[in-house]
C-alpha cells in the first residue's frame, strides 16, 4: 500500500505577511488566554506544601517523580485543572495523563504527597476513572505512583461511597488486570485505609522501603470505640494509642514484603522505584512502531505557530479549517473522503508519526445558496446538514471496518433545525451517527478547537462517545455550550417578555433576567470552566497540539485489540477510486 | 494591475478596515460581512494600494459584488 500512503495530497499553504500582519490581535488574545490558564495551571502544581519541605524529608514530590519517570517530551497531561467539587486545595489530588515510560506508552497516575500527604478529595475518583478508562481504551498499561493518605474525613460524604466513589478505581484496576492490560505501582509514603487499597489493588507491586499499606492506620485504630462524646479522658486515651502507632504503624515492608510477600520488590531509594517501573516497562508487550506505520514519521509542512494566526478566538469569526488541520498532520498531506459531497464537514485519512489516522471536523464558512439541496436558504460551515451526517456516517463505519482510529476536530454549532430540516431526516441521521460510533470499537479522541454546540457536540466525538472517546483536549478558544447564551435567554423568556408587556408591567426586570442568564451561559462555556468540570480533559497550547495527537496515535497502535492489514483496508480504495 | 475585491457571501458589511490610498499586503484582512450568525472576512486579494472602497459600514452586498479595487504593485 506504499502507493497510497507514502506521498499523499498535500494540501494548505504557507501563510503570507499580510495575513501575519493582520491577525497579530488575534495571536496576542490567545497568547494572553493560554497565560492565563498557565497561571491555573501552575497553582496546581504548587499546591500544598512546597517541594523543598518535601525533599527536606527525604521524599520527592509527585512531579519530580513524574519527572524522572517519563521519557523527556512525551508527558501529556490530563485533568490538571479538574476539580468538579471545587475542592478548596484547587485540585482532585492526583495528577495524570500519558506519556512514554522506556520507550511504551502509558497512563500515570500519581497522588500529590505535597496536598494532605496524597489524600482522597471530593471529585478524585472520577478524575482516576478518567484514567482507568483511557487505559482500557488504548490498551496500554497503567502505571501509578501510590503515595495516599486515605480520606480526607471531614469530606468524607463526598466521595468514600457512591457509584463512582473512591472505591470504584479499584474494581477498574481488576477489570484492567481481567483485560490483560498491566497495571504497575510505585508505593511511597504511608497509606493507609483507602492509600493502603490503591497500593494493594495494581498488579505488581514496587515498594520503596520506608513505604506502607494498610487496612487502617492509626488514627483509625484510635478511634474505633466511640464513646457518645470526646471528653479529657478519652483525649488521653487517644494521644496514648495514637502514639503507639506511630511507633508502629502497621503493613511496612518488614510485613509485606518478608511476611506476606504483596510488594513484589523493595527499593532503598525513590529513584530506585522508578528505576524498577522503567526495567519493567521495557518488557510491556507492544508492537514495533514499524509494524502498523504506513509511512515514515515527518513534522506538518507548516509551522505549529500559524494556528495563532489561523484559529479565530472570535467565536463567530469564519476561518479556514483545512489550513488548521495542515498545520497538525505529517507532512500536511492527506487523502480526502468524498471532497465533493457535505461541504461543511471534512473527512479524511491522514498520517500522525507515520501511522494512518482518520481525522473529521467542521469546514466553516459560507457553503453557497445552494446548499442545503433540502432547503430555500443557503448554509454556513458549523452547522452541520443531511450530507455532512451521511458522510460522517460513512466515514466512521469504513474505519470501523478498516481499525483507523479517528481524531475529531470540533468547531460546531450544531445541526440545521426546522422542517425542512426534520423532513430532511437530520434527526435521524445524527442518532443514525452515534449508533454508526458506537458499532465502531476504534479509539477515538476529540479535539475541541472551539465551539461544541447543541446535539453536533455529541456525535461528533465528544465526550459523551465515553466508550469511544479516550480524551478531549481544548484550546484557548473552546467553549461548549447547548446553545449561545443569548439563544438560551430567548428562549427562556420570549413568552414571558410578550405576558408582561400585554400585561403593561416593565419589561427591565425580565431583561435583567436575560442579561444575567446569558452572562452565566459565557462564564460557564470558557475553557476554564469546562476544564475544572471535566467537559474538556485538557487545555493545550496550539503550538502542542500536535504532541497529543502523536501521544493518542501512538498509544492506540502500541497494542492494537485488533487490526485490519494495510493491504485488506478499503477505505483508501474509495476514496482513490 | 488592479484587482476587484469581491464578497464571497451576501451579507450586511459589519466592518471596512481600509482606506482609499493605503497601502496594504496581500491576504491582509480588509472587511468582515456578517450573515447567519457568523462573521466572514474578505482578504485583499493583492499587495498594492487600496484603489476605491465602494461599501460601508452597514451596506447590504450580494454575493459577488466588488467590495473594493486593489492597484497592486
Amino acid at each position: 500500500m506504499r502507493p497510497y500512503f507514502k506521498k499523499m495530497t498535500a494540501f494548505g499553504h504557507e501563510l503570507k505577511k499580510g495575513r501575519i500582519k493582520s491577525s497579530q490581535g488575534n495571536l496576542k488574545k490567545l497568547k494572553d488566554a493560554e497565560s492565563k490558564i498557565q497561571i491555573e495551571v501552575e497553582q496546581v502544581k504548587m499546591a500544598g506544601l512546597p517541594e523543598e519541605k518535601i525533599n527536606a524529608r527525604g521524599q520527592m514530590t509527585v512531579w519530580q517523580r513524574l519527572e524522572y519517570l517519563l521519557d523527556p517530551g512525551t508527558w501529556c497531561p490530563l485533568h490538571t485543572l479538574y476539580n468538579p467539587e471545587n475542592n478548596e486545595e484547587g485540585t482532585t489530588n492526583v495528577i495524570d495523563g500519558i506519556g512514554k515510560i522506556a520507550g511504551k506508552w502509558a497512563v500515570v497516575i500519581g497522588f500529590d504527597n505535597k496536598v494532605l500527604a496524597g489524600a482522597w478529595l471530593p471529585g478524585q475518583s472520577e478524575n482516576i476513572l478518567r484514567g482507568t478508562d483511557l487505559a482500557k481504551r488504548l490498551n496500554i498499561p497503567l502505571v501509578w505512583l501510590v503515595h495516599c493518605s486515605g480520606a480526607k474525613l471531614p469530606e468524607q460524604e463526598k466521595f468514600y461511597a457512591n457509584r463512582r466513589g473512591a472505591g470504584t478505581p479499584l474494581f477498574r484496576h481488576a477489570e484492567l488486570e481481567q483485560l490483560g492490560i498491566p497495571v504497575l505501582a510505585g508505593i511511597y509514603g504511608t497509606n493507609p485505609a483507602g492509600g493502603g487499597y490503591h497500593g494493594i489493588s495494581p498488579a505488581i507491586l514496587f515498594a520503596h522501603k520506608d513505604c506502607n499499606i494498610a487496612v487502617g492506620g492509626a488514627g483509625i485504630v484510635s478511634g474505633m470505640a466511640p464513646k457518645g462524646e470526646f471528653n479529657l479522658d478519652t483525649a488521653e486515651e487517644i494521644i496514648e494509642k495514637a502514639g503507639q502507632f506511630k511507633a508502629k504503624p502497621p503493613g511496612t515492608v518488614k510485613t509485606h514484603y518478608d511476611e506476606t510477600g504483596f510488594f513484589r520488590y523493595v527499593f532503598e531509594t525513590e529513584t530506585d522505584v522508578l528505576d524498577g517501573l522503567k526495567d519493567y516497562m521495557k518488557d510491556i508487550p507492544s508492537f514495533h512502531p514499524k509494524f502498523y506505520r504506513v509511512a515514515q514519521p515527518k513534522e506538518p509542512g507548516f509551522l505549529s505557530q500559524d494556528l495563532y494566526h489561523l484559529l479565530p478566538m472570535e467565536p463567530k469569526k469564519v476561518y479556514d479549517f483545512d489550513e488548521v488541520l495542515a498545520r497538525l498532520v505529517d507532512s500536511s498531506e492527506h487523502m480526502e473522503f468524498r471532497p465533493d459531497y457535505g461541504p461543511e464537514i471534512y473527512t479524511g485519512l491522514c498520517k500522525i508519526d507515520g501511522f494512518l489516522t482518520a481525522c473529521i471536523g467542521n469546514r466553516q464558512g459560507y457553503l453557497g445558496k445552494d446548499y442545503p439541496e433540502y432547503a430555500d436558504y443557503a448554509g454556513m460551515g458549523g452547522k452541520v446538514y443531511r450530507q455532512g451526517l451521511i458522510k460522517m456516517n460513512e466515514f466512521v463505519t469504513l474505519c470501523g471496518r478498516d481499525r483507523i482510529p479517528i481524531i475529531w476536530l470540533q468547531d460546531t454549532t450544531g445541526v440545521d433545525v426546522g422542517d425542512d430540516a426534520e423532513k430532511a431526516e437530520l434527526l435521524g441521521l445524527a442518532m443514525s451517527l452515534i449508533y454508526s460510533i458506537q458499532q465502531t470499537d476504534n479509539p477515538m479522541m476529540l479535539l475541541m478547537l472551539r465551539k461544541g454546540t447543541a446535539s453536533s457536540h455529541y456525535f461528533m466525538g465528544g465526550p459523551t462517545a465515553n466508550r469511544h472517546n479516550a480524551f478531549t483536549i481544548g484550546t484557548a478558544a473552546s467553549e461548549i455550550y447547548v446553545m449561545h447564551g443569548e439563544t438560551a435567554a430567548v428562549a427562556t423568556y420570549s413568552r414571558r417578555l410578550v405576558k408582561e408587556k400585554e400585561a403593561g408591567r416593565p419589561l427591565e426586570p425580565i431583561i435583567d433576567s436575560m442579561n444575567r442568564l446569558a452572562r452565566e451561559y459565557h462564564e460557564n462555556s470558557r475553557p476554564l470552566f469546562c476544564a475544572q468540570n471535566g467537559l474538556i480533559d485538557e487545555i493545550v497550547p496550539l503550538s502542542d497540539l500536535r504532541k497529543y495527537l502523536v501521544a493518542f496515535v501512538g498509544a492506540a497502535y502500541q497494542n492494537p485489540k485488533s487490526i485490519c492489514p494495510h493491504h485488506q483496508m478499503i477505505l483508501p480504495r474509495i476514496i482513490k477510486g | 494591475m488592479a484587482q476587484e475585491m469581491v464578497a464571497t457571501l451576501p451579507g450586511k458589511v459589519s466592518q471596512v478596515k481600509i482606506k482609499v490610498g493605503a497601502k496594504v499586503e496581500e491576504d491582509e484582512e480588509a472587511l468582515i460581512i456578517e450573515a447567519m450568525k457568523m462573521e466572514t472576512p474578505i482578504f485583499i486579494p493583492c499587495n498594492g494600494t487600496v484603489k476605491k472602497v465602494f461599501v460601508r459600514e452597514g451596506d447590504e452586498v450580494d454575493e459577488g459584488a466588488v467590495l473594493a479595487i486593489i492597484a497592486g504593485t
